[in-house]
């Protein structure tokens, strides 16, 4: 395959590429321009627009008189949400989806739509309800039916929700680690740009990354999910292993007994001889997390299986790996394209900090 | 994900300040950049029939919203984020999530045995690229359907180019892996020669890794 000819259409064309750009390109966007408003919805009008309205028109009249009518709507609709407990104050905006979801005790689905999340406020969908929420400018978060979520902080470069169950979708376009999402059981954090997390009634999360990838971590436990890869997290336990959705049916089994039901040294050891047995090359992924999650008279097969799927790169040394260098783990990682550790590191830092200092 | 500012996004800027103003011009001008990347997020998540009238939803869906855009320079990571929110509300009115490749899903793109007409070929393989995983079928069809460059894409998605990248290889090498599967005896089957991983190019140009 020709990359350069893939990535921006230069080198010598190739051939497999251009008969697919050609099939495919009956479906290629029209460039036909559709009618926007002819009037901007908040164009602001010219002075002499406003001293001298030039249609004394019956429009003139009626625009003017459903402006009146939404002035009273939404001042009716602003006090009632205030008396209903939905902060108007500063947080994150929310619209009703379906349903009436509720900020504490008061529900905004029936008759406002939108509503906001204050710092500190929980979110409540039942089984007929969704909502969204706009986080700040950095994203939006899609809350499905029977969630409940609190909003933790919402300041400048640090957005946090605490999802207690439920189930949420997450588009994040802010700079990664800005965004995370605890969880009873590990902290999720975007690394850019979208996924799915889902809580269970005992605490256990399932993180599945649609764009980008997404960190999770509980204390020295930390797991990287990238694109079309899942993560189960468990209380107590924190993140698995993550793995690639495709893999085989045994692999996985394997993975979950090794992560979370095998009970003995020679139980996990067994497990993770079936896991490393079926691992293919994008499997790399997982083989890596093994590599610090494996005790420490197996980590030398699974050195031995990663490096035959994705060989090590120059300054990563078999002894170092052994005793969980954390530079050499680091280098591995970034050899395997997935997302560039230092990204991790960076926010891991300033967590760590933040930690500290109590904030 | 962050990138530096560049030139595009300050011209971005300029055109989303002027269209918050009510310039009309402008917002035209936005819908002239970004209408492909729309369109190619939409595709690689809606039934194609659907896609056109999303396109316009969307840019109406952004509009009135401009203003709450602090950061001009991030609108089309910002549109990108409408869009496939677009696409998500689509399919919870639609309640038809399993017909987002519209009639052929990849079980169902199994080619006949005789040579397919070009409409089918494509929708056939269209509906392949949409059963890859989100990143790699959203790049690939900005690539591959809309004829955006990687760094076009990486500047209007506000991707990395480095993500875009790999996005492409990857997600290109799986295309052809699934096509190569599925494809035995028509115009687009790889030809497979011995030797591990080594790549071939068959009669019609299109090439495939062997299966070891």
């Amino acid at each position: 395959m020709n990359d350069d000819y893939l990535w921006d259409s230069s080198g010598e064309p190739d051939p497999e590429i251009q008969k697919l750009e050609t099939a495919l390109g009956r479906f290629r966007h029209q460039d036909r321009e559709p009618n926007f408003p002819e009037v901007m919805p908040f164009a602001k009008p010219r002075f002499w627009q406003r001293v001298l309205p030039s249609r004394w028109s019956l429009g003139f009249g009626l625009a003017a008189a459903t402006a009146v009518i939404l002035l009273i709507v939404a001042i009716g609709i602003l006090q009632w949400s205030q008396k209903q407990g939905v902060t108007s104050g500063p947080g994150w905006d929310l619209e009703s989806v379906a349903g009436t979801p509720r900020v504490e005790s008061g529900a905004f689905g029936k008759r406002a739509k939108a509503g906001k999340l204050g710092i500190g406020q929980t979110l409540v969908t039942d089984s007929h309800s969704q909502a969204t929420i706009s986080v700040a400018e950095i994203g939006t978060v899609n809350v499905e039916p029977n969630t409940r979520l609190r909003l933790m902080a919402g300041g400048k470069g640090r957005h946090q929700l605490a999802l207690e169950r439920g189930t949420i979708h997450a588009f994040i376009w802010a700079a990664p680690g800005e965004f995370t999402v605890d969880t009873p059981s590990a902290i999720a954090v975007d690394l850019g740009c979208a996924y799915t997390l889902h809580v269970d009634n005992s605490g256990a999360g399932l993180l599945r990354t649609t764009l980008g990838w997404v960190g999770f971590k509980l204390d020295d436990h930390e797991a990287f999910i990238p694109a079309g890869a899942v993560c189960a997290t468990r209380p107590k336990v924190g993140p698995g292993t993550p793995y690639f959705e495709d893999a085989s049916v045994s692999f996985r089994d394997a993975l979950s007994k090794f992560d979370f039901a095998a009970k003995s040294p020679e139980e996990r050891s067994a497990e993770l001889g079936k896991i490393l047995a079926e691992a293919r090359e994008r499997d790399a992924l997982t083989v890596w997390h093994l590599l610090a999650r494996a005790g420490e008279p197996d980590r030398g097969r699974v050195y031995d299986r990663l490096a035959t799927l994705v060989p090590p790169p120059s300054g990563v040394t078999r002894d170092g790996i052994l005793r969980l260098d954390p530079k050499m783990l680091d280098l591995w990682w970034n050899q395997l394209d997935l997302g560039d550790v230092s990204l991790w590191r960076t926010w891991e830092r300033s967590w760590s900090r933040d930690k500290t200092s109590g904030k | 994900m962050s990138t530096s500012p560049s030139p595009q996004s300050s011209d971005d800027a300029s055109l989303v300040v002027a269209a918050r103003e009510g310039d009309r011009a402008a917002f035209g001008g936005l819908y002239a950049r970004y209408a492909r990347m729309v369109h190619g997020i939409l595709l690689a998540r809606v039934p194609h029939n659907d896609v056109d009238d999303l396109v316009q939803d969307v840019f109406l869906r952004a509009l009135p919203r401009l203003r709450d855009l602090r950061d001009a320079a991030k609108f089309g990571p910002w549109l990108a984020a409408i869009t496939r929110n677009c696409a998500n509300d689509f399919h919870r009115q639609t309640r038809t999530i399993a017909a987002a490749t519209d009639s052929l899903s990849e079980d169902e793109a199994e080619l006949p045995a005789s040579k397919p007409a070009p409409a089918a070929e494509a929708a056939m393989i269209l509906a392949f690229v949409r059963n890859l995983p989100n990143a790699y079928r959203e790049t690939l069809i900005l690539r591959l359907v809309e004829g955006m460059t990687g760094p076009e894409i990486a500047a209007r998605t506000g991707l990395t180019p480095g993500s875009v990248r790999v996005n492409l290889h990857r997600g290109m090498q799986q295309l052809r892996e699934k096509l190569s599967q599925a494809a035995p005896d028509t115009s687009i089957q790889p030809q497979v020669r011995p030797g591990k991983n080594s790549t071939v190019q068959d009669k019609n140009g299109l090439r495939g890794r062997n299966e070891p």
